[in-house]
């Protein structure tokens, strides 16, 4: 075997001081340990993880006979006014490969255990080494919920948003591997990603770079990583894209807690989120590697709509006894003024996801883990069969295979966890009527403080012909000047059909403020053929992505744009074709007349026509076969005729 | 006592400058419009390539900006003055005011007219007046062709040469204008200094473009290839736009060399026929550009009709002057109106512009074939106008 030498391409912004047990994922608590366990099992074991025979001390039981890098949980966090964030998250590692893979490939068994089949060949063919998929619908209310979960680094924008970090020995190779990518990637989850092409793309230059601490490894040392993205923002999320998400778990959602993913309830909420981010980590000294992937699954249900639609499938309307009156205003039998939401709260989460978990997953090294992130006046208790257990932190293992449920209640539903504050709100509209210019104008409002730095990234389409000369502030602070706010600017203009306008720029946000940056641009008409169906929906603009460095590392994202081109008239093709002709044609023909024609009297004119006109030429012509006649009789007729 | 033409220069400049300064936000709104602005002449598109190029920006790499280098670094020059911009613009609205009157003046005994008319004509005409308000950079191009066409009339064939390349630099239809500009010369060492001498000074424009364009041709693609394929899609006055949206992507390769090849079409016949009056030819092939370009302002189209009194001589012979007219009133009062029910109003569809897009090609080409018909009248008739005369051609 040969030894390899890593080289680190993309550094990190912090480096690495702390001891391995620091080099945690960006997630809260509870899973911070598990995945360090995970982390630390992974590399006590090292390369002989292959036999996939946990240590020694372990009793083996002909239930559970052999267990693998798989870990799962599900965090349940109500939030404010009756939601409720439930994250479902999966970790799971492939089995050790060699770099040099033509060498290995012919005689080594390989063996893809708890990692989904499809996603080895695809990352190995695109020679991808980081995968990031989100597929992300809804709003999350910022304002109300606080943070996104996992500091928003596991949620894109509205639709399907995609980037990689691909080697190749050429831009133009990473691209061509791009495409494939999202080609392979679009076959394997249903959705439109194979509509992403270089005009979508974009190569990010201080957003989207790897999180983790260590490098990313690089097969052949002649190649260099490069970091591409793409976002579809008219992507619908929907039950054909859950679908392959579960099938890509090895308990394929018959066991654990996948068991609850269902389609009807997971896509029935206002926010929901679905990531895959699959890494490539290598050991630096033996040159094997394996794949890690993190699946997660975030949906925030309101749970009082949610009962009631599990006790009423078909919307009816209360009967008269089941209302809430407000007896103190106006009331009849048929009609009164509603009490406010009641506070208290009671339900289990199989009647919010339909079923109840399966028990546990079966193969995981550890056992599912359950747990809900609530303050002391909330009772959890996990039912298992008949039976209802409680703990102090209120996480639970589940270990038997009997059907667990999660009950929750509590007299006041409105005091839960309260979660941190977002560092920066950002919120982006279009400006301007008309169809064809217009303004895109970002706010962001600091609530804190101390300063934010954050990098903006925005990729938009090359339809929009930006004018970066009218970038504007607004600003209730007079002394702020646009250098103050804008420390750097990336840009690479849209080029038409080939790529899309990449705006970077580092923002310093001044505590306590709001302000706005605004740009103008113009809107082109596209090609007959290059309108969509239904042209007059309008063109979604991806959401501008703002990665915060500074004091926290935090990703917001604005919502997805709606953008109104003007259309010409799609019936027309053969009328242009034929009117524009018209009027060349007139120009044309009616010039080359004048230059080419003789200029003459009118009388001139009589006479020549006269001569050349087709009754001259046709008496002309009879007159010579009456001559041709005679002369065939008489010869003194041919005599005469040739003098 | 000063001389009338020298009232007619400062009324020009007076009225242009009180116009953009008495309405400052007259400018971004004529700049908007499709009429005055393309994207290979408008004032913000520059404005931008000022800015990228102050910023370290990527200023060809694709964009919005369809400027040839030297227009804009001079922008950038001017950025910090840019409120004299106006004063830039009206000085050389005035110069081309100026530079007709001149050429009036060698005309005068045929034309029979104060040589001020013409020059009262180009300072009242509205659409060079707004033209120039817009501070549309098709205003250099004109300038550079009125100022090669005066110097080659007066013999200066070296100083045309350069202002012809210069014209040719800005906007690559210009060159087209050498052809009617060999005509002018008249002798064949003239023309051959002409071209000569065009030829050199392009390339030293290119040559140095392309070293202030950090050693790269790529402003080439932006600025002159856009002109040929018509890549930016924007509803303008010509015939090119509409035609190429709705065209089946199959045939569109096909048809774009038609319409080039259609621009150049006219140039060397003009020439050729009109040999004896070269002065007329250039400005008959002026129309023809005016009427074929891919990106057509009111600009070209106001200076082009500009030069209609110097046909003074043979106004009696035009078939259909109220036609015409009508025409070209039809389409510059009813385009803003229809422009603005399609993409403002969202009532009217995009036919409606279309149409009258048609109409203004209509009305520019009814004006050069009635002026070409006279041209040959007054050619018949040797110079002494028989107006009686019932003429037709076989």
């Amino acid at each position: 075997m040969k030894l390899h030498s890593w080289i680190s391409v993309l550094l990190l912004v912090y480096k690495v001081t702390a001891e391995l047990e620091a080099d945690v994922f960006p997630v809260d608590n509870e899973v911070d340990s598990i995945q360090q366990e995970v982390i630390q099992e992974t590399r006590k074991n090292g390369t002989d993880e292959s036999s996939s025979v946990p240590p020694s001390s372990e009793l083996l039981s002909l239930e559970d006979p052999v267990q693998y890098n798989f870990q799962e949980n599900l965090n349940l966090t109500p939030l404010p006014n009756n939601f409720l964030l439930a994250s479902f998250q999966f970790y799971m590692q492939s089995e050790t490969f060699g770099v040099n893979r033509n060498e290995h490939e012919s005689n080594v068994y390989s063996h893809h255990t708890v990692f989904p089949k499809p996603v080895g060949p695809i990352m190995s063919q695109t020679n991808t080494r980081q995968l990031h998929l989100r597929f992300t619908h809804g709003l999350w209310d910022s304002q109300e919920w606080g943070q996104l979960p996992h500091s928003g680094l596991k949620s894109g924008g509205n639709g399907v948003e995609l980037w990689a970090v691909i080697e190749g020995p050429s831009k133009e190779k990473a691209m061509q591997s791009w495409i494939t990518l999202a080609n392979s990637l679009s076959g394997l989850f249903c959705a439109s990603i194979n509509f992403i092409d270089s005009s979508k793309t974009t190569f990010p230059v201080s957003s989207f770079l790897p999180t983790e601490d260590d490098a990313i490894p690089l097969f052949n040392e002649n190649s260099s990583l490069y970091l591409i993205r793409a976002a579809l923002a008219n992507e619908p999320i929907c039950t054909e894209n859950l679908t392959p998400f579960v099938k890509l778990l090895p308990t394929r959602g018959k066991s654990g807690i996948s068991s609850l993913l269902d389609g009807h309830k997971i896509f029935d909420s206002n926010w929901h989120s679905l990531s895959i981010d699959v890494n490539t980590i290598c050991e630096d000294n033996t040159g094997e590697c394996h794949y890690s992937m993190e699946e997660f699954v975030e949906t925030v249900v309101n749970v009082p709509n949610s009962l009631a639609r599990a006790d009423r499938p078909i919307p009816k309307p209360l009967g008269g006894d089941e209302l809430r009156c407000d007896t103190n205003k106006p009331h009849d039998a048929f009609q009164c003024f509603p009490l406010p939401g009641s506070r208290e709260v009671d339900f289990n989460i199989s009647k919010l996801f339909g079923k109840k978990i399966c028990g546990s997953s079966l193969l995981g090294k550890t056992s599912s883990k359950i747990c809900a992130h609530v303050p002391s006046n909330w009772n959890v208790m996990v039912q298992v069969g008949d039976l209802l257990f409680t703990t102090d932190d209120n996480c639970f293992n589940v270990n038997s295979n009997e059907p667990h449920d999660v009950h929750f209640e509590t007299s006041d539903s409105g005091n839960v966890l309260i979660s941190k504050e977002t560092p920066l709100h950002v919120s982006r509209a279009l400006t301007g009527y008309g169809q064809d210019r217009g303004g895109l104008r970002s706010v962001f409002r600091n609530p804190s403080n101390q300063p934010v730095e954050l990098v903006y990234f925005e990729s938009l389409p090359w339809f929009m012909r930006v004018y970066l000369s009218s970038l504007a502030l607004e600003s209730d602070d007079s002394d702020l000047t646009l250098d103050s706010v804008v420390k750097s600017t990336f840009y690479s203009p849209a080029r038409d059909r080939e790529r899309p306008t990449h705006l970077e720029r580092k923002l310093v946000i001044p505590p306590n403020s709001t302000l706005a940056l605004s740009f103008q641009f113009d809107k082109s008409l596209l090609k007959y053929a290059e309108y969509p169906p239904d042209a007059n929906h309008g063109f979604e603009i991806e959401a501008a992505v703002a990665t915060i460095t500074s004091p926290e590392r935090y990703e917001a994202r604005s919502s997805s744009l709606l953008l109104y081109l003007s259309t010409p008239d799609f019936s027309m093709p053969y009328n242009v074709i034929i009117l524009t002709s018209t009027v060349m044609g007139l120009a044309f023909g009616t010039l080359f007349n004048l230059i080419s024609k003789q200029l003459l009297t009118l009388e001139e004119a009589d006479r020549i026509l006269a001569s050349t006109s087709p009754k001259a030429k046709l008496l002309r012509l009879k007159g010579k076969i009456i001559g041709l006649l005679k002369r065939n009789n008489t010869k003194p007729a041919k005599i005469a005729k040739s003098e | 006592m000063v001389s009338s033409e020298t009232q007619v220069v400062c009324a020009c400049f007076a009225s242009r400058l009180a116009v953009s300064y008495l309405f400052p936000s007259l400018q971004q709104q004529l700049d908007r419009t499709v009429e005055f602005s393309t994207p290979v002449t408008s004032y913000r598109s520059l404005q931008e390539g000022a800015y990228l190029l102050l910023h370290n920006l990527p200023v060809y790499d694709g964009g919005v900006v369809h400027q040839v280098p030297l227009l804009v670094a001079l922008m950038a020059l001017f950025k910090p003055v840019e409120f004299l911009m106006p004063v830039l613009f009206a000085a050389m609205d005035s110069l081309v005011a100026f530079q007709l009157m001149r050429i009036a003046k060698l005309y005068q005994r045929q034309l029979k007219i104060p040589s001020y008319i013409p020059g009262i004509v180009y300072a009242a005409n509205p659409l060079v007046l707004l033209s120039c308000v817009s501070q549309s950079t098709c205003l250099f191009v004109n300038l550079s062709i009125s100022t090669s066409l005066l110097y080659a009339l007066q013999g200066h064939f070296s100083l045309a040469a350069q202002c012809i390349a210069v014209a040719g630099y800005l906007s690559p239809y210009a060159y087209l204008l050498l052809i009617p500009l060999v005509g002018i010369c008249g002798t064949t060492s003239a023309g051959v200094i002409l071209l000569l001498k065009s030829t050199v000074v392009s390339f030293v424009l290119q040559l140095v473009s392309f070293s202030m364009n950090n050693y790269n041709w790529n402003y080439m693609t932006s600025t002159y290839w856009i002109l040929i394929t018509f890549s930016k899609m924007r509803p303008n006055l010509g015939l090119w736009w509409y035609f190429f949206i709705e065209m089946f992507e199959f045939f569109i390769p096909f048809f774009k060399s038609v319409f080039n090849i259609f621009v150049i079409s006219f140039i060397l016949p003009f020439s050729i026929r009109f040999n004896q009056q070269p002065f007329y030819a250039f400005v008959l092939c002026l129309g023809w550009i005016t009427l074929t370009k891919s990106y057509p302002t009111l600009g070209d189209g106001g200076f082009f009709l500009s030069f209609v009194p110097f046909f003074k001589p043979v106004f009696g012979y035009l078939r259909y002057p109220v036609i015409s007219s009508l025409l070209l009133i039809h389409a510059i009062v009813l385009s803003p109106i229809f422009y603005y029910l399609w993409i403002g109003l969202g009532s009217g569809n995009s036919n409606f512009f279309y149409a009258i897009s048609l109409v203004y090609g209509l009305a520019i080409s009814s004006v050069i074939v009635d002026l070409t018909w006279a041209m040959l009248r007054i050619e018949y008739d040797s110079g002494k106008p028989n107006l009686s005369l019932k003429l037709t051609q076989i």
